[in-house]
């Protein structure tokens, strides 16, 4: 176990977790909360419903008009639809904001670091019209997931988000609870989940406006570990 | 006692006899069964007064026994207007009623009805228009009776939202068109929303009665409510008032507390009929009420409506009712039929069977009540002559209960909403909704169907042609729809009085001849009577009077009815809570990363756009203390500010400086790599917007930033030029990606040499206006030096991630030098005596780059930057005012507020834009406009404060402090 | 709620966006005069009719054009800017 403050890089929400009983383990550099002390009763909750705090974790962004050509060179797949999600080998999810815009978020069961491999080959060689973008720091990252989550976000956000209309891989770049947010449908197996990314400094409030919502469907914070076992208990489709 | 009024037990009902529920009227107690609402409970036990009306406190009792009744608003503790005919009864309930002064039994204010006679139509226009000074004096008097209900403002708002919905098709009303075209719809593989204001669907079909025998209805209620359980795309959402059709086919769906903002692939209005009361002297008595309401009693809520009744019809509805009377224990004393000549009908032939009398080509000319309860006691029965005209003779006959129509109109709201228009038609001498827009579909009685045939087929009708809109296919047509159902209303069902109280509007006590002064008056256009004498006004929005407003105004004017049309209907289709609008509540706010250090430290904060950030640090008692001393120390020793807040924008690209060039009043294209420089933002107009500082990090990469509030701004004027301009640069808003901290005093640059010991902070390797890329405590950081406070600083940003940590560390750091934190108002007063303006409280919508004394920082010669072309333009046009600094010459004042206005020879000369107590100068220092001539130092001028007095104060050259800037480059 | 076509984004609520004005041609800042300027900065059409406006997808920060019917308030086509906009200045 580990404390959040012993880490220079910290959740945007660290508190509103710890309040929660939250329990948190080292990872890239920074504390995550990979349960709340009920690790079996956490992994019925994400099926039902539950909301997760992944943003300590590695994502990136890539801006400019040679951004998407080159992460087609380094192999990241997909990428040829604007909001577009596509999972690539590791796990990690690539999604094409705009033609000249896209974002990379680290497979949050952990295997590989797409981010880190595409940062650092940046860093080396700056790519002329290919612009990093912050996202870890400039943008919270949670992930709503269960059965209720198009049900939960129906009170937040004006975009159709039921599995039907806004399947795995659709992508919204849109407004919830009155922040701008990407909202990207995944399916952790058979659970249907959202990756939610919006502004840093609006982290506590929309963690607490998305707390409240769930309510209504008995949803609750859940850790990483609920988080990597439904994907774990499919990984095989979830790295499709 | 659940009510001497209370029938047996009968299938259909909707209250549950195992449950008792216990609740208060007007002090007194009552029982009723759950699922009672508080109309049917009070009815149960012979309470026929819910409320006193809004103008002539006259007594008012059900009248539609629906949504919005005409006047049965009650209060309940801390919720006024309750509508009693829908609220269900809860243990313990404390019901008022509304309108009265005293007790709802003796109105201390019924008085007000006898002087009817002087309370003319357009009273309030007309009575105290002169002499001047009378509405003053009357006015308290009146608003103290006007308006409904009472607010209690201690009140605690539940929890309200919202909730987003879409589907194919929305029917709106679950009767039985609604729940024929839902199944339609739904078979043809639409995905479908039932909604329905009722606790369960059904519609007239629960209460009203179709024919002699009411199995048959039964059984075919039964029906249609299982084929739309039964299908899985069909969702049922009952105890919901579709309140609006908005564009798009938005509809806002009100279900208890929660506001549903559906979108619809195609609408289907089946929002039934309205009855049309008949108007004539003593029609709102209680005990008077539309037929249905009566029915509704009966099949609901197992009461008996009266002992004896009335009916007054022009229609088969009428028969049906009064069958429906008997079967629910009610003597019926008669049925008096408004037509000279009523068709015959099974119905009238079972009242006739069953040996109750006809009154044909008659009508109620006048309700008495009886005695002090108010009730109704009796009727006088007239024959009619011809439109309107009543002859002698006929015939009083008493009862308890008048049920009266002699129509009805449809439901047109949501139509209306949409586009469609009301319009009356001759052959079936009523309104019918006309111009149906593309998208959305009329059906059953709405439409203007009638009888459960015909209602059904309607139903189906619109439910195939939806789904063919949505380019499904529904299948094969049924044999030509039953057409042959049309209501057909009696045209003229007014009879007036020489004495009056006919009412045609009991929300607003309107008689007729209330509008037909109004038209008289000269607001004879229809939208006009309608302002001017309220019909239609009220809470049941013109529900039960529009059809006869308009025959009354029409007739008025002089108008034909089809030339006068109806008024404009607009949401909501009932009241609507503002807590419902409210919903959640949701205000973002931004926190900065070390927002919650502040907090801990003690700060009070301060809202700054949507940002919460420290205004100082301590107990409020001490503010002016604290900002002092925060300001002191950074001048003495070292503080630490976070500037997280500020906009940060990243320009990447070959043409990064040339945009900049561009967007910004400064020159850029030579700025070196690793300096930073300052940037003013104009718009078109030349008025400054912005400002900041661009930070040229590589020869294609500027770190911009911007005011607190003004990033967003700034960055959406950024990507609107350059979607014209196309020049090859990314533009970027990373404000929340990068966060800030200023560390500024004399012993800044100790305490950051502590934990950055791989930047080099020697004023030679890193002088003023530099900017550098480090670690400051192992933290990538980007560090400026500015000196917005004017001492030696530093800016650090780092990645939000890192903002606590930066300043865990900067503050351990810095103990050994005693830093503190310092908050917005002592960065204020420090910016204030380095004469630094903040736009948008030292500038404001005009301020021009010259006013503000600043084209030290436009540089003209540049072939085009945003604004450069306006400003050529003020200058050939003298200079009005010019932002100056000043003292106030007396050492012990006060510092006036921002916006004081500066008074010469009376006049307004100019005004204050920044003012505080400059501990380094002991005495106010300020920021003013002045007249040009008048902004030269030395001058003196007057400043008035909101308290009337003046204060003397002197033009002084800026800044006020280190004119050398001596300390913040050092 | 209307609902507005964003190039990028496609149908959404209009309170997702800001209007951003007409598209209005900027004049040559050398050669105008000021009262040319002038009518450019503040001299609005406002007409009756189709008219071209700046629409911005706040949430992309995305801005693009839209033909717009002011009197029937129905949107008749929206598309990038640069369909409008397609050539660097000099």
């Amino acid at each position: 176990m580990a404390e959040p403050g012993a880490y220079a890089r910290r959740s945007f929400v660290y508190r509103e977790l710890a309040a929660c009983g939250a329990r948190f383990r080292g990872a890239g550099g920074a504390a995550v909360a990979v349960d709340f002390g009920d690790p079996e009763g956490e992994r019925r909750s994400l099926a039902r419903l539950g909301l997760c705090d992944l943003s300590p974790l590695p994502r990136i962004g890539f801006r400019g008009p040679a951004a998407l050509d080159w992460l087609r060179a380094k192999r990241v797949r997909g990428l040829d639809r604007d909001n577009r999600a596509d999972i690539q080998r590791s796990g990690a999810l690539a999604v094409r904001l705009a033609p000249t815009e896209a974002l990379v978020l680290g497979n949050p069961a952990g295997r590989g670091n797409l981010c880190d491999r595409l940062e650092a080959a940046l860093d080396e060689n700056p790519e002329p019209g290919c612009y990093k973008a912050m996202r870890r720091d400039g943008s919270f990252h949670f992930l709503l997931a269960g059965a209720h989550a198009a049900d939960a976000m129906a009170t937040l956000c004006g975009v159709d988000l039921r599995p039907l209309a806004f399947p795995a891989g659709s992508v919204a770049q849109t407004s919830v609870a009155r922040i701008s947010t990407i909202v990207i449908a995944v399916a952790l197996g058979e659970v249907p989940a959202f990756h939610l990314l919006g502004d840093s400094a609006s982290a506590s409030y929309a963690w607490s406006v998305l707390v409240d919502a769930m309510t209504e469907f008995d949803g609750v914070p859940v850790g990483l570990d609920a988080v990597r076992h439904a994907i774990g208990a499919n990984a095989g489709r979830s790295a499709g | 006692m659940t009510g001497e009024y209370r029938l047996p037990p009968a299938p259909g009902e909707r209250i549950d006899r195992s449950r008792t529920v216990r609740f208060t009227f007007e002090g007194g107690e009552f029982e009723g069964f759950a699922g009672d609402t508080i109309a049917s409970a009070l009815a149960a036990n012979g309470v026929s007064t819910l409320s006193r009306s809004f103008k002539y406190r006259r007594r008012r009792g059900i009248l539609a026994l629906s949504d919005r009744d005409a006047n049965t608003l009650v209060q309940l503790p801390g919720e006024p207007n309750v509508p009693a005919a829908v609220r269900e009864i809860e243990d313990g309930m404390e019901v008022l009623g509304q309108n009265y002064t005293g007790s709802l039994e003796r109105d201390r204010g019924a008085w007000i009805g006898r002087f009817s006679r002087f309370l003319p139509v357009g009273f309030y226009y007309k009575a105290f228009y002169r002499p001047s000074g009378a509405w003053q004096r009357w006015e308290p008097v009146f608003r103290a009776r006007a308006g409904l209900g009472s607010v209690d403002p201690a009140a605690v708002p539940g929890r309200f939202d919202k909730k987003y919905g879409f589907y194919d098709a929305v029917v709106v009303g679950g009767g039985p068109a609604g729940l024929a075209a839902a199944a339609t719809a739904a078979g043809a593989g639409a995905e479908v929303l039932l909604v329905d204001d009722q606790p369960a669907p059904g519609g007239s079909l629960t209460y009203a009665r179709f024919g002699v025998d009411r199995a048959s209805q039964e059984e075919e209620l039964r029906a249609l409510v299982a084929a739309v359980e039964a299908a899985p795309n069909v969702e049922i959402m009952t105890g919901a008032v579709c309140e609006g059709r908005f564009a798009d086919n938005w509809l806002s769906i009100v279900r208890g507390r929660r506001l549903h903002k559906v979108r619809a692939k195609t609408t289907i209005v089946a929002t039934g009929a309205v009855e049309q009361p008949i108007v004539f002297r003593g029609n709102d008595l209680p005990g008077t009420m539309l037929p249905s309401a009566a029915q509704r009693l009966i099949r609901h809520y197992g009461v008996r409506p009266g002992n004896r009744a009335v009916v007054a019809t022009a229609g088969r509805d009428g028969y049906a009712a009064a069958l429906d009377l008997l079967e629910g224990g009610v003597e019926v004393a008669a049925v008096v039929d408004l037509r000279q000549h009523p068709d015959p009908s099974p119905e009238a032939a079972a009242v006739a069977e069953r040996g109750i009398g006809v009154v044909a080509g008659h009508t109620p000319s006048e309700a008495r009540r009886r005695g002090r309860a108010g009730r109704v006691g009796a009727v006088r029965v007239s024959p009619i002559l011809d439109r309107g005209r009543l002859g002698k003779g006929g015939e009083t006959i008493s009862c308890d209960l008048l049920c009266m129509s002699a129509g009805t109109m449809p439901a047109a709201q949501i139509a209306c909403h949409a586009g469609a228009r009301l319009v009356y038609d001759r052959t079936l001498s009523g309104l019918r909704i006309d111009r149906v827009p593309d998208g959305m579909f009329v059906a059953g009685a709405a439409n203007g169907r009638h009888g459960l045939g015909p209602t059904i087929a309607d139903g189906r009708r619109a439910g195939r042609a939806a789904a063919q809109a949505l380019g499904l296919d529904p299948g094969e047509a049924p044999a030509a729809p039953d057409d042959s159902g049309r209501l057909r209303n009696h045209a003229w069902p007014i009879f007036a009085h020489p004495k009056g109280k006919e009412f045609v509007d009991f929300d607003e006590d309107l008689a007729v001849r209330d509008l037909t002064d109004a038209v008289h008056e000269g607001y004879d256009d229809i939208e006009l009577t309608k302002r001017y004498s309220t019909v239609g006004m009220g809470p049941s929005q013109g529900r039960y009077s529009a059809t006869n407003a308009l025959r009354v105004a029409a007739a008025a004017a002089g108008r034909s009815l089809d030339e006068a049309g109806a008024t404009t209907v607009r949401p909501p289709v009932s009241g609507e809570k503002l807590g419902v609008l409210a919903g959640r509540g949701l205000e973002p706010v931004r926190l900065t990363p070390m927002h919650h250090r502040h907090v801990e430290a003690g700060a009070r904060t301060m809202v700054a756009g949507d940002w919460l950030r420290p205004a100082f640090y301590g107990p409020e008692a001490d503010r002016d203390r604290l900002v002092e001393e925060e300001a002191a120390h950074v001048r003495s020793a070292v503080g630490l500010i976070d500037v997280s807040t500020l906009g940060g924008i990243e320009i990447r690209g070959p043409d990064a400086a040339a945009f900049l060039d561009r967007m910004y009043t400064f020159a850029y294209r030579r700025q070196p790599v690793g300096r930073l420089r300052y940037v003013l933002m104009c718009d078109a107009a030349g008025t400054i917007i912005d400002d900041g500082v661009a930070c040229r990090l590589g020869d294609g990469h500027f770190y911009v930033t911007a005011t607190t509030g003004g990033a967003d701004r700034v960055h959406r004027e950024m990507l609107w030029h350059n979607a014209q301009w196309r020049l090859d640069v990314d533009i970027a808003n990373v404000t929340a990606a990068w966060c800030g901290v200023n560390i500024a005093g004399p012993r800044s640059r100790e305490t950051l040499a502590r934990i950055a010991p791989e930047v080099d902070l020697s004023t030679e390797a890193f002088p003023y206006l530099g900017v550098r890329e480090g670690l400051v405590a192992d933290i990538p950081a980007r560090l400026l030096r500015v000196g917005f406070v004017g001492e030696l600083g530093y800016e650090i940003h780092v990645p939000a991630g890192f903002g606590e940590a930066l300043w865990d560390r900067l503050m351990e750091a810095g103990a050994a030098d005693g830093i503190r934190p310092f908050g917005v108002e002592a960065q204020r007063l420090l910016r204030l005596e380095k004469g630094h303006i903040i736009v948008g409280q030292d500038t404001d919508g005009l301020t021009t780059p010259m006013e503000a004394d600043m084209e030290w920082a436009v540089r003209r010669s540049k072939p085009f930057f945003v604004g450069g072309r306006a400003l050529d333009v003020h200058d050939r046009h003298p200079a009005t005012r010019k932002l100056a600094g000043f003292v106030l010459s007396d050492a012990d004042a006060a510092a006036p507020e921002e916006c004081c206005l500066i008074i010469r020879d009376g006049e307004i000369a100019g005004r204050v834009t920044s003012a505080m107590r400059s501990p380094h100068l002991g005495r106010v220092v300020g920021l003013a406009f002045l007249p040009p001539g008048d902004a030269e130092p030395g001058k003196r001028f007057e400043i008035r404060r909101p308290d009337g007095e003046t204060v003397s104060a002197e033009v002084a050259p800026l800044p006020f402090y280190d004119p050398g800037n001596a300390r913040q480059e050092g | 709620m209307k609902i507005l076509h964003c190039p990028l984004n496609g149908p959404r609520n209009i309170s997702e966006f800001v209007c951003g004005g007409e598209v209005v041609e900027m004049p040559e800042a050398g050669a105008a005069t000021d009262g040319e300027w002038a009518d450019y900065v503040f001299g609005h059409e406002n007409a009756r009719g189709a008219v071209r406006e700046w629409w911005f997808h706040v949430p992309t920060a995305y801005w693009f054009i839209a033909e717009r019917d002011t009197g029937t308030d129905e949107i008749l086509r929206t598309y990038p800017a640069s369909e409008v906009f397609g050539r660097r200045p000099p």
